[in-house]
């Protein structure tokens, strides 16, 4: 999907989000939905960033506290937050952030690469920086952020 | 007996009946004595005849006994018989009869002589002699029984026998000596009675005697001295009092009434001796009567002229008029008497003249007093209608302070009921800022599901967006769509917020609102509690005043009797003015009448001054007076009643 981003380099479609004083976006095509806080089912032995399972139309899927994977506070959840359901690798996976602030069109050229000082396993997590007139947006890699967990906890 | 002794003041009825009670007395000691002695006598004999009688039973007995020893001798001998004879049987079974009957007499004999223990085995052996004799006897007889037998019966009835015979023997011996004694003592009782009587009829005897001598010689010698003094009386010696005066008794009284007749007498002789002395005295008295009275009315009729002659000089007002010439002895006092009533005249004249001459300047100076008192009620007439005057003033003042205090108090209690009903509204604004608060929930509420609406349009609009991007060139329209949606539902939201934020403030206000409204309404209760407070003043305030509206209506009647006492003071004053006016006349006509007497001699008719002639009653100053008040008081009620009453009076007056 990155390689399709690339390649267009005409226009890009984010929806970005709200995690503490921080904005995130994600590529609108991983999005399956989006849907206001619904109370979740706890699983044991899973790490701190899964809260647990929700019921999607008879689908069970499990959410993940964005804040929390990114190494922030825990995100408090409110009838205002809600949940980003993605389609990660073939896999739907719920993201619980604390707002939905906007869905734009952007350019190619507008994202750019996060600073090389970071290290390799930490920049993975972001595929560039989208710079507004305001703010700057991390647009978040689901692959490695979420792909990269999936695998491991399958294998 | 003891008549001797008793006082000669005893009557002739006692002195012979003390005769005649020693002679009873000694005949009836006589009779007494005999009669006792007598009876003692007859018992003594009935005593011996008596004994005598039992003595005789006794000798029966023996008599008896010695019969039926001698029938059982009888039988014993002709015991051959085998039985015994009937007669025989007889007259033992009488004699045992005899025995045992007449225990009794013998027994009292006995004891008589002091012997009735040898009686103790009398009835055994009677009844041992009466049991030998007819049962053992009998039977041995009839058995014919051997001679041994006989002997020992014939032994114990010999010897009960025997000692039955000496036993009687004892007894009658005894009862013979006895008789002989109580005989000899019988003689002897008669024998003292004897001498006893004549006794007693000796004694008597001598004290009749010496009471005769006694008595009679009493009374001889008394009624000898009252016929001896009798005589005398009769005699014509009347000096020699009657003898026996003192006595007690009838013979006393007798010597009494004599020397009241002797007396009696005495007395007709001095009488008729007085009278002749009288006679001769009276005659010459008389006699020099008659001289002296001839000097005495000529005395007097030279006092009563000179007494004319002074009376005149006094009836023609002369008061120095006197009796210089003395009277005669007895009316010396008279004339006396006249100075000194003259000279007390005069005094007396002099001190009047004096007297009405201090009477007529006193009536000036009452006059001129009486002139000042009515200036001085003028004066109080006056400062009376200024205070009249003042007093209206006062009143007018106190009238409007009552009326202004009722108004006060009437927009009071209006303003009390403003309060009431601010109270009220207080409390509807209170509700109705409630209600406001009430709505302003609702619409949070609403608000808050309109934010929702636009937080759900924003959702969806966000997955329409998703949609219309993964539908690529073919979505592109639905993103605009999809894009202007959620625009929408940010304003709206946006709005919501806008109106939530708002609300919250609105609601604020609200509560501000409803503590102001509060506060409000708890400063209108205390305006309330004060206007209260106000109201009480007020009423006090509007009371007092009353109060001062009553205190001046009393001080009107004051003055209004104020002013009655000022026109009672008025008429007084021209009434004691009019009275010093004719006081002062009559002290002149006083005067007057005294210059007519001459009080000392040589002085003429003196005339004390008089006072100056009496001025022609002028109009009374205080009758001015009454009318000046009579104006002053005209505005209050009572005052023109007054005022006419004062102008009556003054005319009357």
């Amino acid at each position: 999907m990155s390689n399709a981003i690339k390649q267009s380099g005409a226009y890009l479609e984010i929806v970005s989000f709200h995690l503490g004083d921080q904005e995130f976006c994600i590529d609108i095509m991983a999005i399956r939905e989006i849907r206001g806080w619904a109370p979740v089912t706890p699983m044991p032995h899973t790490p701190p960033y899964v809260l647990g399972l929700i019921n999607l139309r008879g689908a069970v899927i499990p959410v993940i506290d964005m804040a929390c994977r990114l190494g922030m506070k825990m995100t408090e959840p409110s009838e205002r937050s809600a949940i980003i359901v993605t389609d990660i690798a073939g896999k739907l996976v719920g993201l619980l952030v604390e707002q939905v602030s906007d869905m734009m069109t952007i350019k190619g050229e507008d994202l750019q690469p996060a600073p090389e000082i970071i290290p390799e396993a930490q920049r993975a997590f972001c595929r560039g920086i989208v710079a507004l007139e305001k703010t700057m947006v991390c647009f978040l890699n689901l692959d490695t952020v979420i792909a990269d967990e999936l695998a491991r906890e399958a294998a | 007996m003891t008549v001797k002794s008793i006082a000669k003041t005893f009557s002739v009825n006692q002195r012979l009946w003390t005769l005649a009670g020693s002679a009873f007395a000694g005949i009836g000691a006589m009779l007494i004595v005999g009669w006792y002695e007598g009876k003692q006598v007859d018992a003594a004999l009935e005593r011996a005849t008596e004994i005598q009688r039992q003595v005789d039973v006794a000798n029966e007995m023996r008599i008896a006994n010695l019969q039926l020893v001698l029938a059982a001798m009888d039988t014993i001998i002709d015991a051959d018989e085998k039985q015994v004879e009937p007669s025989r049987l007889k007259n033992i079974n009488e004699s045992v009869k005899m025995l045992s009957s007449n225990g009794s007499d013998l027994r009292a004999l006995a004891v008589e002589l002091g012997k009735s223990a040898d009686l103790a085995t009398y009835d055994a052996d009677v009844a041992s002699v009466a049991k030998a004799i007819q049962v053992d006897l009998k039977k041995l007889v009839e058995s014919g029984a051997p001679e041994e037998e006989y002997g020992k019966l014939d032994d114990a009835i010999d010897g009960a026998g025997e000692r039955l015979t000496n036993l009687f023997t004892t007894l009658s011996n005894g009862g013979e000596k006895i008789v002989n004694q109580r005989v000899r003592e019988a003689n002897q009782l008669s024998n003292i009675s004897l001498y006893v009587q004549l006794g007693c009829g000796l004694l008597a005897i001598i004290a009749m005697a010496i009471l005769q001598t006694i008595h009679g010689g009493a009374i001889r010698r008394g009624i000898e001295g009252v016929r001896n003094s009798m005589q005398r009386i009769i005699g014509g010696d009347y000096a020699t009092p009657v003898v026996g005066i003192e006595r007690g008794d009838e013979i006393g009284e007798m010597a009494r009434a004599t020397d009241v007749f002797r007396l009696s007498a005495v007395e007709r002789l001095d009488l008729e001796a007085n009278l002749d002395t009288e006679r001769r005295q009276s005659e010459q008295s008389r006699q020099s009567r008659e001289a002296s009275q001839q000097a005495e009315a000529e005395a007097l009729q030279f006092a009563i002229d000179s007494l004319a002659q002074a009376l005149n000089r006094l009836s023609d007002g002369d008061l120095s008029a006197n009796l210089s010439r003395p009277f005669r002895d007895d009316l010396e006092r008279l004339r006396g008497d006249f100075n000194r009533v003259v000279g007390r005249l005069r005094d007396t004249m002099s001190e009047v003249a004096t007297s009405a001459s201090s009477i007529g300047a006193n009536a000036n100076q009452m006059r001129s007093a009486a002139d000042d008192l009515a200036k001085r009620t003028e004066q109080q007439a006056a400062s009376l209608e200024e205070t009249s005057a003042a007093l209206e003033e006062i009143t007018s003042t106190v009238r409007n302070a009552t009326s202004r205090a009722e108004e006060a108090s009437r927009m009071v209690s209006h303003a009390k009921d403003y309060t009431e009903q601010s109270a009220g509204v207080v409390r509807d604004a209170t509700d109705a800022m409630g209600r406001i608060e009430d709505a302003t929930a609702e619409i949070g509420k609403i608000i808050n599901v309109v934010d929702e609406i636009a937080f759900q349009t924003n959702l969806l609009a966000l997955n329409a967006g998703v949609e219309a991007a993964r539908a690529g060139e073919a979505g592109k329209g639905f993103a605009v769509v999809a894009q202007e949606v959620r625009e929408l539902a940010g304003r709206a939201a946006g709005a919501a917020k806008d109106i939530k934020a708002l609300v919250t403030r609105s609601s604020h206000e609200v509560q501000t609102g409803v503590d102001l409204v509060k506060a409000t309404g708890e400063a209108l209760t205390r305006i309330g509690d004060d206007v209260l407070k106000i109201n009480d003043h007020v009423h006090a305030i509007f009371t007092s005043s009353r109060e001062q509206s009553t205190g001046l209506t009393e001080i009107n009647t004051a003055i209004g009797q104020m002013d009655q006492a000022t026109q009672q003071n008025a008429a007084m004053v021209e009434e004691s003015t009019a009275a010093s006016h004719s006081l002062a006349s009559d002290a002149e006509t006083l005067n007057r009448l005294m210059s007519q007497f001459q009080i000392r001699g040589g002085n003429g008719p003196r005339v004390v001054d008089a006072a100056t002639a009496a001025t022609p009653a002028k109009p009374s100053p205080a009758h001015g007076l009454m009318n000046k008040l009579a104006g002053a008081f005209n505005s209050p009620t009572t005052a023109k009643a007054k005022a006419s009453g004062s102008s009556d009076k003054w005319e009357e007056f």
